[in-house]
């Protein structure tokens, strides 16, 4: 573990350049300048955007705001994926900064979670945390901790603290001496190419003969569809607590 | 007939009427092949499976929640947790503002668009999905 703690920080610090600008048909009483911000890859858009939405909503009346939410060309930004898995599967081709629209009306109920509060982003991704753990650990490491354990996850997470962060993580990311990995990896594969949510199924990181499995033989095994390796590309996004995410593009 | 009424129960949130939960569902009265349009119908000896489009889910209630009477299900994989959570408040003939909160595993919340099929992939055992259902939150 201690060997990648270079690429954990890496990975923990990856910012996206973003512009953030008002939806058109918003009611302002004066113009609604753009707003720029760097938004923390392993992090959720509705965790980080308090100052874009003062921003704007400085120039609105009471009235004509209710929950916002964010677009990119039209489509609608699921709060709940991780900042950087949406701009890897949506915007990566395009030129930085990232251009999102900020709309305060018609929330898309079909397209998006509603987020009432910081409390239901915590509750997911803590929800995440214990699914991951169930997967790697029969949830065993997950269910001894205590709540303020927890907790120092989520403000972690929630104050960019990686030191505070990974002192809980890296109990998460430990397996026993006489296994070679965890029970199963937890991991997500997100395609631009499919309907499909994502893909995610049991998958153990030693194979019967005690081969450790490669993410060539994850891809083969759970995503056969995919054209062959040199033609695609792909990202792995932040073990966040472990829930590995990453995800395929086709060039 | 019950298996209509089933059907409409699941079509998707933006289309569905207010439909009426069957009166009596069971699954020693249901009948043999449940209509391919109906998500959610009581587990029966359709069978389930890799290949099969619907997985077995056993519904647990936690607490003081009302327990419903057929507690089996055969559900399509595409069927969202959202999906589940609208049923099982209308078969226990809760109000739409009353929560309802799914746990896999008496451990962990799904997102409220997370597929059964999935959730059925990595944490099913016996061949069904064991879901518990709390009108509060049970296990944080």
């Amino acid at each position: 573990m201690t060997d990648d703690k270079d690429v954990l920080r890496d990975v923990w610090f990856g910012r996206i350049p973003t512009c953030f600008t008002l939806y058109q048909d918003e009611i302002t009483e004066r113009e609604a300048e753009p707003y720029y911000l760097l938004l923390p890859r392993v992090s959720y858009l509705t965790l980080v955007t308090d100052k874009v939405k003062k921003h704007f909503q400085k120039v609105m009346r009471q009235e004509d705001i209710s929950e916002i939410w964010f677009e990119y060309e039209g489509t609608p930004l699921k709060w709940h994926y991780p900042i950087g898995l949406l701009f890897d599967l949506l915007a990566s081709s395009s030129a930085l900064p990232w251009n999102i629209t900020v709309h305060f009306k018609s929330f898309p109920e079909k397209d998006l979670l509603h987020c009432p509060s910081k409390d239901v982003i915590e509750a997911h991704f803590m929800s995440c945390v214990k699914e991951a753990d169930a997967l790697k650990h029969k949830s065993q490491v997950i269910n001894e901790m205590q709540k303020k354990d927890h907790k120092q996850l989520w403000m972690g997470l929630q104050n960019d603290r990686f030191d505070q962060f990974w002192a809980i993580n890296r109990k998460l990311m430990e397996y026993p001496a006489e296994e070679n990995g965890f029970r199963y990896i937890p991991f997500r594969i997100y395609q631009t190419t499919t309907e499909r949510p994502f893909i995610q199924k049991l998958f153990r990181p030693v194979s019967t003969d005690g081969q450790l499995h490669t993410l060539g033989d994850l891809l083969k095994e759970v995503c056969p569809s995919a054209v062959a390796p040199e033609e695609m590309w792909f990202t792995w996004v932040m073990p966040k607590s472990d829930v590995l995410m990453f995800y395929l593009s086709y060039c | 007939m019950a298996e209509e009424q089933e059907s409409t129960l699941l079509l998707p949130p933006s289309t569905a009427p207010e439909a009426e939960v069957p009166a009596e569902v069971s699954p020693e009265t249901a009948t043999p092949e449940p209509p391919s349009s109906a998500a959610v119908s009581p587990g029966t000896e359709e069978p389930v499976g890799d290949t099969k489009k619907k997985i077995d889910i056993l519904l647990k209630a936690v607490g003081d929640t009302p327990i419903m009477k057929t507690k089996k299900w055969a559900v399509e994989r595409t069927r969202t947790i959202q999906g589940l959570i609208d049923f099982i408040k209308k078969f226990l003939k809760l109000v739409a503002s009353e929560q309802l909160f799914i746990y896999v595993n008496q451990s962990f919340a799904p997102s409220p668009d997370q597929e059964v099929g999935t959730l059925y992939e990595c944490f099913g055992s016996d061949g069904k999905l064991v879901l518990h259902y709390c009108k509060s939150q049970a296990w944080g």
